[in-house]
C-alpha cells in the first residue's frame, strides 16, 4: 500500500535549507533545515512558542519564507519578490507542490458543509483531476483504513474529535501525499481519544510513510519516530534518533523540557 | 365576482411585470451585493472605502428617493448629454436599478457578515490541499455563507417584491397599477385592492416556502454543531 514508489527513491522527499521566517520585527524561524527521506519519519519537538507550526507553515507555504529554500522531490519552490516583501514566484507551482503535501491540523479542519466522503474526495476531484467514481473508491479505502468506514455519509458536526482527525487523516492520505504534515494532530483531543488517532499514525509510520509530525506525546516520537527534532527559539537545539536524544539529550534545554513533558 | 374575472388577465399581465422586476431585481442585487462584499473584505482601502460609502450612501436615504432621482434624474442628464429626442429611462429600468442597487447595499452587509462567519481554518484547509483561491471561495467560502445568508436574503427578496409596488407611481405597468385602474374603472376598489393583495400574499408565501427548503438544503449538517 505504500504510495511512494522506489523510482522516486534517488531524490529526498522533501529538502528544507537555512528556513527563517520573520514577522515584523519578530525572527520566529532562524536557519532551520531538515532532509526528509522516503519513509522517514520526523517528529519535532518544542515548547510553545518555539516555532513548530509556523515551520510546517512555511513547508507547504502557508506561509511565505523570509529566507531559505525548499525542495520537493527535488523541485525548488521559486521566490521572487513582490512590493518588497517575499512571495513564491508561480502560484500554481505551490497549488500544485501543496497537493503533495497532505496537512493535518490540530483543528481538523473538516469542511464542515461536506459529508465525511465528501471531505475525502473533494481535493482528489478538484485538485487531482481525478473521476469522482476513482476518489470516492479512494475515499472509501481510506475512511477503511482509519476506521471511519461507516461514518461515510455523516457531517464533521456529528462526529467525536477523534473520529474528525480520522476522517482528517483520510483525506491526507487520499491525496497519495509525498510527505504528511501533522500540526499537533492529538492536542485538541479529549485525553480518552488520543490513542485511537495515534493508532493510527503508528500505522502508517509502519507502512513506510514519510511524515513530519509535531508532537507532545514523547511516546510516540519514541516509538514511532526514526528522528526527533527539537526546535527552540526557532533554531533546532537537538536532533537524531529517538532512542538517544530522548534518553540522553545533550542540551540542557531539552533535558527540562523532556522532564516537564513526562510529568 | 364578473368584473374580477373581466379584469383577470389584465391583472396577470400587470402580475408578470411585478415578478419580472421582482427577480431581475434580485439576480442584479445578489450580483451587486457579493461583489461589494467582497470589495469590502478585500483588505484593500481603496476598493474597500468606496463600497462602504456606497452602501451607506443606499441604505441612508428612502428607497422611493432613489427611485425618483433614476427616473427623473436620469432622464434629465441623459437629455443634456444626448440633446433633443434622447433616450428616457423607462420605468422597468429605472426600478430596476433602484431596487437591485438598494437590494444589493443590503446583501453586501449579509454577505459580508456571512463571509466573516466562516472559520479561518475552512480556508486554509482548502489552500493546503492545493485549491486556489477561486476553488476556496466557490467550493469552501461560497456553500457555507450561503447556508448562513439565505434568511437575510430571503427577508431582502421579499422587501423587493413589496417595493416593486413603488414602480407604479412612476407609471410601470404592475399589479398595483393595474388593479388600480380596474378600482377607478369599475368603481369597486376594496375588491381589485383586495384581489391585488391577494396576489402579493401568493407570491410571498410561495417564497417562504422556497426560502424555508433552500435553509434546509444548505443547513446539511449543520443541524447538530455544537
Ligand atoms: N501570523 C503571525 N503573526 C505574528 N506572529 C506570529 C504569527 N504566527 C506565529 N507567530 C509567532 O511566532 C512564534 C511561533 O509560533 P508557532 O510557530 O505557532 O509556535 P508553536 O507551533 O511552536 O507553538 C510565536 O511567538 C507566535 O506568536
Ligand atoms: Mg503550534
Amino acid at each position: 500500500m505504500t504510495t511512494t514508489g522506489n523510482s522516486r527513491g534517488a531524490q529526498p522527499a522533501l529538502e528544507v535549507s537555512g528556513l527563517r521566517k520573520t514577522y515584523g520585527t519578530q525572527e520566529v524561524l532562524r536557519g532551520v533545515s531538515l532532509e526528509a527521506r522516503d519513509h522517514d519519519v520526523v517528529a519535532i519537538l518544542g515548547s510553545s512558542g518555539s516555532g513548530k507550526s509556523t515551520f510546517l507553515r512555511c513547508i507547504n507555504l502557508l506561509e511565505t519564507p523570509s529566507a531559505g529554500e525548499l525542495r520537493i522531490r527535488g523541485e525548488l519552490i521559486g521566490m521572487t519578490t513582490r512590493r518588497g516583501r517575499p512571495a513564491p514566484a508561480d502560484p500554481r507551482q505551490v497549488d500544485r507542490i501543496r497537493a503533495r503535501l497532505a496537512m493535518v491540523f490540530q483543528q481538523f479542519n473538516l469542511w464542515q458543509h461536506m459529508s465525511v466522503l465528501q471531505n475525502v474526495t473533494a481535493a482528489q476531484i478538484h485538485v487531482l483531476g481525478r473521476s469522482r467514481e476513482e476518489a470516492v473508491e479512494k475515499a472509501e479505502a481510506m475512511l477503511a483504513k482509519v476506521g471511519v468506514a461507516d461514518k461515510r455519509g455523516h457531517y464533521p458536526s456529528q462526529l467525536s474529535g477523534g473520529q474528525q482527525q480520522r476522517v482528517a487523516i483520510a483525506r491526507a492520505l487520499a491525496m497519495d501525499p509525498e510527505v504528511m504534515l501533522f500540526d499537533e494532530p492529538t492536542s485538541a483531543l479529549d485525553p480518552e481519544l488520543v490513542n485511537e488517532v495515534l493508532r493510527v499514525m503508528r500505522g502508517l509510520a509502519e507502512e513506510g510513510r514519510t511524515m513530519l509530525v509535531v508532537t507532545h506525546e514523547i511516546g510516540f516520537a519514541r516509538e514511532a519516530a526514526d528522528r526527533v527534532m527539537f526546535l527552540h527559539d526557532g533554531r533546532v537545539e537537538e536532533e537524531g534518533p529517538p532512542r538517544e536524544v530522548l534518553a540522553e539529550p545533550r542540551s540542557e534545554r531539552f533535558r527540562q523540557f523532556l522532564s516537564g513533558s513526562l510529568k | 365576482m364578473q368584473p374580477v374575472i373581466d379584469y383577470l388577465p389584465l391583472l396577470l399581465q400587470g402580475l408578470a411585470v411585478t415578478l419580472k422586476l421582482a427577480v431581475s431585481t434580485a439576480v442584479l442585487g445578489l450580483v451587486l451585493g457579493l461583489g461589494l462584499a467582497l470589495a469590502k473584505i478585500s483588505g484593500r482601502g481603496w476598493l474597500a472605502r468606496p463600497a462602504f460609502w456606497a452602501t451607506d450612501f443606499l441604505r441612508g436615504i428612502p428607497e422611493f428617493l432613489v427611485l425618483l432621482v433614476i427616473y427623473f434624474g436620469g432622464t434629465q442628464v441623459l437629455a443634456q448629454v444626448f440633446g433633443p429626442g434622447a433616450p428616457e429611462v423607462s420605468p422597468f429600468l429605472a426600478g430596476l436599478l433602484a431596487l437591485g442597487l438598494i437590494f444589493g447595499a443590503y446583501a453586501s452587509e449579509t454577505f459580508r457578515a456571512a463571509f466573516l462567519s466562516v472559520p479561518k481554518g475552512q480556508v486554509e484547509a482548502g489552500r493546503a490541499y492545493g485549491f486556489s483561491r477561486w476553488q476556496c471561495f466557490r467550493h469552501i467560502q461560497l456553500p457555507q455563507i450561503w447556508r448562513i445568508a439565505i434568511p437575510g436574503l430571503g427577508n431582502l427578496w421579499q422587501g423587493a417584491v413589496k417595493d416593486t409596488a413603488l414602480v407604479s407611481i412612476i407609471g410601470l405597468e404592475d399589479v398595483m397599477r393595474k388593479s388600480q385602474q380596474a378600482a377607478q374603472s369599475t368603481r369597486e376598489p376594496f375588491t381589485f385592492y383586495l384581489v391585488a393583495a391577494l396576489m402579493f400574499l401568493v407570491i410571498t408565501l410561495i417564497s417562504m416556502a422556497v426560502i424555508a427548503r433552500a435553509e434546509k438544503r444548505a443547513g446539511r449538517g449543520m443541524a447538530e454543531a455544537g
